[in-house]
């Protein structure tokens, strides 16, 4: 031990003990520890005069703040208001809630409504900041100079400013629903009053799809390994992504056919008299009531006899029945009428007094509905064919878009902006890494005769997402943090509840502990994906 | 032998074949075959709509397309290319699928420019007395309202009376760059020595008198009391940096540093109570004004704030030995333990029962501590600070600037809210740059570091003269894309409830003369940030250019 002691050390351990003391007290590493010590304590006393303020003001705005359901006074009791009734309307929700909900409710809606929108935005931007930065380095002078100025121009302008500006400028300004705009004929409509989207919906015979779609997927791999162990052993090359893709698109189809084929829950009731057996006779059906002799003719007939003429047909309101039944009456171009209802028994009523001629639902509904008429056998129930997925679509119905599935003006401006503002960022990291992969590479790639697919696919994109991803995460980050810009266009993400939460009740650190505590675990997430990601990379090096 | 020599003369490539151009065009893979079949469909589905609407331009930009074509078809063909068709085939008829790619954004450039100069100019009003509804058109912009608005848009809702004092206050910037220019040019850098260090002291005083111009002084009594202390402050980090050798001792700058704060501070009293510069209501800034503030105080604090937050996150000191640590950690946790017992009882729930243990959570803060920064409380307190704000998004911490902070400050006391606005994002931004300047500090090969240890150099010394230099320039690019953000993002202040340039337009457009008039208030908003950030960054570029950034 005493070979260790530095000769300096000794020295300054020798004469009065004032002088040692000092020579111990300004040791830089003393110094350094005291005020360590010394800053600890400083906080400490921040915090203490922080909390004795709070404390007081607290007090003073009276102890509502931290009251109890059976009325004392504790700080253990900070959240019980969320438990009382919200009395607000959120106009987009992704979970059943009414403005009798307790605030707990309120605040899970906001939070969906942000994850959603979290989720839609990083999808949405990866594809157009990928195309944006792919742009900006084509050869086609114009696509790159375009690309360019679009992304200056995101650069150089606030977030903020783009939101409202499409907000008001843009969706707002968007005509009305009678004249939405439908790109390309396609049945998606772009009105003020947001975007009409297809939805897909799965049927009751979906089950018997997927189950087939899974054994495909098995059979995929299966194929896929076998394969390549083939090529491994043997050397002999096959065209594994072609082979794969077709005997899944096969499995698949078989499968589609059968569950079609041997579905038997959809089901339609019609009188007798009518003198229709199964779907293909409302085509005669019509075909008499019009007094055409050809399908086709009824397009020509003026407006009022073809609604005549039309099919008047009742189902229940959101139910699949509703979009199979339109998906064979387009196909058979015959003009038709839906009525919906809430409840079977009022949809019964209707076909009883002859509103309706038929009544759609599944048969179980049907058969049971059936019983309660009076005139038992002069109504039979007919079988109608239901595939796997069926597509609802969006129709103008008087006032209102009905079908497919709706995406609010809000929803649609503040996704609009994050999307195409982000994009802009993303494209220069897309730039930055596909250019940082040396030239040199992809001569490599060249030289040993890889395609132009392989030479993207093995050299150029593993080099350069190494590149991307780490700020491609950051990126993902802010956007997720942004989404409380939404609260400027009245979107209802978190922030946005948390506010209204806080004005009604006037509690403000509760909410705001909890909007941070969610914001944090966000962030954590993202940066796990990224330590994860980081890791992997590392790996690959050499 | 012969034959293949000659083979390889003969210019092959130049020679056309039909189905290599074809391969190469559109039978090479069956996505370029999709892709071409696609852009050709839109493309022409496009083009006749726009016929439908403008026959002549559309025909014009046809016809161009299709000379261009020519002329690129017969450069290669006789293989003779003049300099536009050269740059043509190089750059916009390079293969089919250019070709058509750019007929398309053509047309679509075109339509679009045409559309917004119809909006903005040939149909637009610009009489700003005729903003209201009878002289609007849907077709057109009524510009009006940015002249007629011009008032609101540039201070908010600040007395008309106070008005001279913002443009006081722009014409001392203005003095300032100017000199600032002239004295700092190659040919006059000798002469004007002595300007440049009058220019550099009023630079460094120009927050206090901008506030003078634009806040007033408070009409606050002589306080002896804080002069004092900030004095001997100031004159401790004086010593300090003498003791540690980086600065030298002058009796000049000695002087001048401790006499130089009680005189500035005598004069600013002696203003405040002279009435001559009345203190004004902070809360009437607004419009760009407030934006300008907001934005230059930030990107003035955050700067030094940040470059703390990453030298301490970088700290090395000599961390708080386990011995000390851990004793006070147990007996903060015993001492804490005693309140379970009660809490357990009162406890309603699971949470409540798993909060009872909370003096565990001391323990987890002493032992990420000790783990992760080996006691080292400056990097951990600096680390933690960095990671939480950059977690959050910037409106909860304005948000909590404005709604939360009358909360913690004692009871009664009232902030104008530009200032809590302020410190918030301020706050926020070096969380950022400290992530930045950390980067920069990163940057340097650690051979530096080395170099200046066997120089002899102190801490402070290897920072000042070494580290910092370097580090800095380094930064300076993302430091630049980081004050830009900060400018475009003073936009959020407007969400909080305060009156910037973006949150103007609420009371502009609520003004019967302008009501609704939104479109073209963003349209100027996005034109002025635009402006703003466009200079920013390229005043950043030829900054980077004159340092040499890149070139060692």
């Amino acid at each position: 031990m005493k070979q260790e002691v530095s000769p300096q050390l000794q020295e300054d351990q020798k004469g009065p003990w004032w002088r040692v003391f000092l020579s111990f007290i300004f040791d830089v590493r003393v110094l350094g520890v005291l005020g360590q010590i010394g800053f600890i304590l400083l906080v400490i006393i921040i915090a203490q005069t922080i909390g004795g303020n709070f404390s007081e003001n607290a007090s003073r705005l009276g102890e509502s703040q931290f009251i109890c359901r059976d009325g004392t006074f504790s700080y253990r009791c900070a959240y019980d208001f969320m438990d009382s009734e919200s009395g607000f309307d959120i106009a987009e929700t992704m979970i059943d809630y009414v403005n009798t909900d307790p605030y707990w409710t309120a605040f899970k809606v906001g939070l969906l409504n942000t994850l959603k929108l979290a989720l839609l935005g990083v999808t949405l931007t990866t594809l157009i900041g990928i195309i944006a930065g792919i742009a900006r380095l084509s050869d086609n002078w114009l696509v790159s100079k375009l690309a360019l100025w679009y992304v200056e121009l995101m650069r150089n302008t606030p977030l903020l400013i783009q939101i409202v500006f499409i907000y008001f400028g843009v969706v707002l300004a968007l005509p009305a629903l009678k004249e939405a705009i439908q790109p390309m004929g396609l049945p998606i409509f772009l009105s003020e009053r947001g975007l009409n989207l297809p939805k897909l919906i799965f049927t009751s015979s979906a089950s018997i799809w997927i189950a087939f779609l899974i054994l495909g997927i098995i059979q995929f791999q299966v194929l896929w390994t076998s394969l390549g162990r083939r090529e491994e052993r043997t050397g002999q090359a096959s065209n594994r992504v072609a082979l794969g893709i077709i005997s899944l698109v096969i499995v698949a189809s078989i499968g589609w056919f059968t569950a079609s084929a041997v579905s038997d829950t959809q089901g339609m009731l019609v009188t007798k008299g009518s003198r229709i057996l199964d779907v293909g006779d409302l085509v005669k059906f019509t075909l008499r009531r019009a007094k055409v002799n050809h399908i086709d003719d009824i397009a020509a007939l003026p407006e009022e006899e073809i609604s005549a003429a039309a099919f008047q047909v009742c189902v229940l309101e959101d139910s699949s029945s509703e979009a199979n039944l339109t998906r064979h009456l387009r196909g058979l171009k015959i003009p038709y009428n839906i009525h919906r209802t809430d409840r079977p028994d009022q949809a019964t009523a209707k076909f009883a007094d002859g509103t309706c001629e038929a009544f759609a639902a599944s048969k179980s509904i049907l058969a049971a509905e059936r019983a309660t008429l009076e005139n038992l056998t002069g109504n039979i129930i007919i079988s109608i064919k239901e595939s796997p997925l069926v597509w609802s679509l969006p129709v103008l119905e008087g006032l209102n878009m009905v079908g497919g599935s709706k995406v609010r003006p809000e929803f649609t401006a503040l996704l609009m902006a994050l999307v195409l503002f982000y994009g802009g960022s993303i494209a220069e990291i897309v730039r930055a890494g596909i250019l940082s992969v040396s030239k040199g590479q992809s001569e490599a790639a060249r030289a040993l005769g890889l395609s132009e697919g392989q030479r993207l696919q093995l050299v150029v994109m593993p080099q350069a997402l190494r590149v991307i991803i780490p700020p491609l995460i950051g990126e993902f980050l802010s956007l997720s943090k942004d989404t409380s810009l939404g609260f400027a266009i009245g979107f209802p993400d978190m922030y946005a509840v948390s506010y209204t939460t806080m004005n009604q009740s006037g509690r403000v650190l509760q909410l705001f502990v909890l909007m941070m505590l969610v914001y944090m675990t966000i962030s954590i997430v993202f940066s796990g994906v990224l330590n994860w990601y980081n890791e992997r990379a590392k790996l690959v090096e050499r | 032998m012969t034959e293949s020599i000659t083979q390889i003369q003969e210019p092959v490539g130049k020679r056309f074949n039909w189905e290599i151009f074809l391969q190469d065009n559109i039978t090479g893979s069956w996505f370029q075959a999709i892709w071409v079949l696609l852009l050709t469909i839109f493309t022409i589905s496009y083009a006749i709509s726009q016929f439908d609407n403008l026959p002549l331009s559309t025909g014009i930009i046809l016809g161009g397309w299709v000379i261009g074509i020519f002329m690129v078809v017969r450069g290669e063909l006789s293989l003779k290319h003049s300099r536009l068709s050269r740059w043509l085939k190089n750059n916009l008829i390079s293969s089919i699928s250019n070709t058509i790619l750019t007929l398309l954004i053509i047309l679509v450039i075109a339509f679009s420019i045409n559309s917004i100069w119809q909006w903005a100019v040939v149909n637009a009003n610009f009489n700003p007395l005729e903003t209201t509804p009878e002289f609007r058109t849907e077709e057109g912009a009524t510009w009006g309202v940015i002249f007629g608005a011009r008032k609101l848009l540039m201070t908010g809702l600040m007395a008309p009376e106070d008005s001279w004092r913002v443009w006081i206050a722009l014409g001392f910037i203005l003095v300032m760059w100017v000199l600032t220019l002239v004295s700092g040019r190659p040919k006059l850098k000798e002469k004007l020595k002595a300007l440049r260090t009058v220019v550099n002291t009023v630079w460094l005083l120009s927050p206090a008198i901008l506030y003078l111009f634009l806040a007033g002084a408070p009409n606050n009594p002589y306080n002896i009391k804080l002069m004092l202390i900030a004095e001997v402050g100031i004159l401790a980090i004086y010593l300090l940096l003498w003791w540690q050798k980086v600065v030298q001792f002058y009796w000049r700058s000695f002087i001048i540093t401790a006499l130089g704060w009680p005189l500035l501070y005598t004069i600013w009293s002696t203003i405040g109570t002279s009435e001559f510069f009345p203190p004004i209501n902070v809360d009437t800034w607004g419009g760009l004004l407030l934006t300008m503030i907001i934005a230059s105080a930030v990107i003035v604090l955050s700067l030094p704030l940040g470059m703390v937050l990453a030298l301490g996150r970088r700290s090395e000191v000599y961390g708080i030995p386990d011995w000390i640590v851990w004793p006070v950690a147990v007996g903060a946790m015993i001492w804490g333990f005693t309140t379970t017992p009660v809490l357990l009882e009162t406890s309603r729930n699971l949470i409540e029962r798993l909060l009872a243990f909370w003096p565990l959570l001391i323990f987890g803060v002493a032992y990420i501590l000790q783990r992760a920064f080996k006691g080292n409380v400056v990097a951990g307190a600096s680390t933690t600070f960095i990671e939480f704000i950059r977690s959050v998004p910037l409106i909860t911490l304005l948000f909590m600037g404005i709604v939360m902070a009358p909360f913690f400050l004692a009871p009664g006391v009232y902030t104008p809210k530009p200032w809590p606005v302020i410190i918030g994002y301020t706050l926020f931004a070096s969380a950022y740059s400290a992530e930045i300047i950390r980067g920069g500090l990163q940057a340097i090969p650690h051979g530096q570091f080395e170099a200046a240890d066997s120089l002899g150099f102190n801490g402070l010394q290897k920072m000042r003269f070494i580290v910092l230099p370097q580090a800095l320039r380094i930064v300076i690019p993302p430091i630049v894309g980081q004050f830009i953000g900060a400018f475009k993002s003073s936009s959020l202040v407007s969400i909080v409830g305060l009156f910037d340039f973006v949150g103007i337009s609420k009371v502009v457009i609520a003004n019967n003369e302008w009501l609704g008039l939104r479109t073209e208030l963003y349209v100027f908003m996005a034109v002025v940030y635009f402006l703003g950030s466009f200079l920013m960054s390229s005043y950043s570029r030829r900054l980077e250019v004159r340092l040499g950034l890149g070139e060692r």
